[in-house]
């Protein structure tokens, strides 16, 4: 069952003469685990607050074709109505932090007391957060105190405490070192098994390869491929500078110099060991 | 970043606006009662609750500030003041006369009283529990909000600057030496800084705006702000208070 569904969108940003995005069409089943992947200025981040209203609401400009989220038109929806449906986090993790709030506990509880929830559910909420997102040995630190990784989990918890059907996380791990990018995914990949559908935004082509079920390439404000990860790695991207995932490139590799042609590839360290050993000789 | 002592006082527990109407009533009654007895009255009730609060040392830094201020005024008006008749004493060629230093000792006890009676509000009180109190009486959340980050915002921007203070020193941007160099080096150091706040202001809005924060739902609280006898009775005495210092005015 499709939870998300864009037909024709067309975004372009004031004083800009391209289009942001371009034609848009595709649609998203409830719980898909979605990567979208390009190169820089491909898109990406707008069609990321294009899903969560951001993108008319917040930065105005040409909007045109519709998007619909859990039976929603978002740019017929306030986005405050939206982020209960639509979660998001950004890339820099200091800016996700209100600033308002002394401790982590009240951080989370914050998205909470806008929407007027009753006490007693903001506390029930703000504890499951905390337990999911394994928060409760700084639960009443100063956000402000964290690493980055422990920054970028408080926001995500933030947003589930608001539970969210889709979470967005734009680029989230770009800015935080090799234990942070694991801690932000260890808790996305607990969110997706959750129910939760997920789109994440990343460089971080292994990670993304290992759990999306399908993969969005986006070029120039549109979208060139929207496949799985063994398909869409598979596709010759000539003219777009994506990475595939490392093992994708040994098999290819080998691929090339014995003259194989496939319509899938492995995209995990596993698959690829299999594929070599089967290929092997 | 907030001047909040963390004490177990009965003066922290008291509600954020009964502390608001404290102030009120010590800065008023002193004003419509200008005699030195009340002014002196209203400071003594003010650095007993302090030192209720067990907060009353962290306020002698502040009179430590204004005292070279308040010296000034009892030079001023007990040497200048145009009422002068009966002379007090002399220092050389300097006359003090009592009509000035009296009511020297009338302004500085009026100041001490106001400087102590925020500082009890400040120094007993949380920010955000203040701020809370505010926006439940119907203070707009987006002030709310900027006083509130504010204090923790500052920080992080203070933070920003170093970051890009050291990006341009790498790049040769001389920042110590002659107080002329210094000057020099703020100059290319205003636009990457400007354009950081921007940037992450831009980003924080958008930041909030996921989280509902400008929704048109009545706002909730995880705090709940308890209300103890104390404070309606204090409430009633700050009013009296006021309502006293009024009456004797007109009728004295």
């Amino acid at each position: 069952m499709s939870i998300i569904k864009a037909e024709a969108l067309r975004y372009k940003y004031p004083m800009q003469d391209e289009l942001a995005l371009d034609h848009l069409s595709f649609s998203i089943d409830k719980g898909e685990f979605i990567g979208i992947i390009g190169e820089n200025g491909a898109g990406k981040s707008t069609l990321c607050q294009a899903l969560n209203g951001l993108v008319p609401h917040f930065h105005k400009g040409a909007y045109g074709g519709t998007v619909t989220v859990a039976g929603k038109t978002v740019h017929e929806t306030s986005v405050g109505e939206l982020s209960t449906i639509v979660g998001m986090v950004f890339e820099n993790p200091v800016v996700q932090i209100t600033g308002a709030k002394l401790t982590v506990y009240e951080e989370i509880a914050f998205g909470l007391e806008n929407l007027g929830l009753p006490r007693s559910t903001i506390i029930e909420r703000v504890d499951e957060a905390i337990e999911l997102l394994n928060l409760a040995e700084v639960r009443d630190k100063s956000p402000f105190a964290l690493s980055g990784g422990q920054m970028q989990r408080v926001a995500i918890a933030g947003m589930i405490a608001m539970r969210p059907e889709i979470m967005i996380f734009d680029e989230p791990t770009s800015q935080l070192d090799p234990q942070g990018a694991t801690e932000v995914f260890e808790a996305i990949e607990t969110l997706s098994r959750n129910g939760v559908t997920v789109l994440v935004v990343s460089h971080q082509m292994e990670r993304l390869a290992r759990h999306a079920d399908r993969i969005m390439l986006m070029h120039g404000g549109r979208l060139v491929a929207f496949d799985t990860p063994e398909r869409l790695f598979a596709m010759d991207f000539s003219g777009i500078s994506v990475r595939r995932p490392v093992y994708t490139e040994i098999v290819r590799t080998v691929q090339k110099a014995g003259g194989i042609s496939a319509e899938t590839v492995p995209v995990t360290l596993e698959g690829a060991a299999e594929w070599l050993v089967k290929h092997r000789g | 970043m907030s001047l909040y002592v963390d004490r177990p006082s009965v003066i922290h527990r008291l509600d954020p606006l009964t502390k608001l109407c404290y102030i009120a009533a010590a800065v008023t009654v002193p004003f419509i009662c200008p005699v030195k007895s009340v002014a002196l009255l209203v400071a003594a009730v003010t650095y007993i609750l302090l030192a209720a609060g067990r907060v009353v040392t962290k306020v002698l830094p502040l009179l430590g500030f204004v005292a070279p201020v308040l010296l000034s005024i009892f030079i001023i008006q007990g040497m200048f003041m145009p009422d002068n008749h009966a002379l007090v004493f002399r220092i050389g060629p300097l006359y003090f006369y009592k009509e000035g230093l009296s009511y020297a000792a009338l302004l500085s006890l009026r100041v001490i009283g106001i400087l102590g009676a925020f500082s009890l509000l400040v120094l007993t009180t949380k920010p955000s529990d203040l701020i809370q109190a505010l926006m439940e009486k119907g203070l707009p959340p987006e002030i709310g909000y900027v006083l509130n980050a504010v204090l923790q915002i500052i920080p992080q921007m203070a933070n920003a600057l170093q970051r890009i203070t050291d990006a341009q020193r790498a790049r040769g941007l001389e920042t110590d030496g002659r107080l002329l160099d210094r000057i020099k080096a703020f100059f290319p150091l205003i636009g990457p800084v400007v354009m950081n706040a921007f940037v992450e202001t831009k980003d924080r809005a958008m930041a909030l705006e996921v989280r509902a924060f400008n929704s048109k739902t009545k706002r909730t609280f995880l705090h709940v702000r308890k209300k103890h006898p104390a404070d309606v009775a204090l409430r009633i005495m700050c009013l009296a208070a006021i309502i006293l210092a009024v009456v004797w005015r007109l009728v004295g």
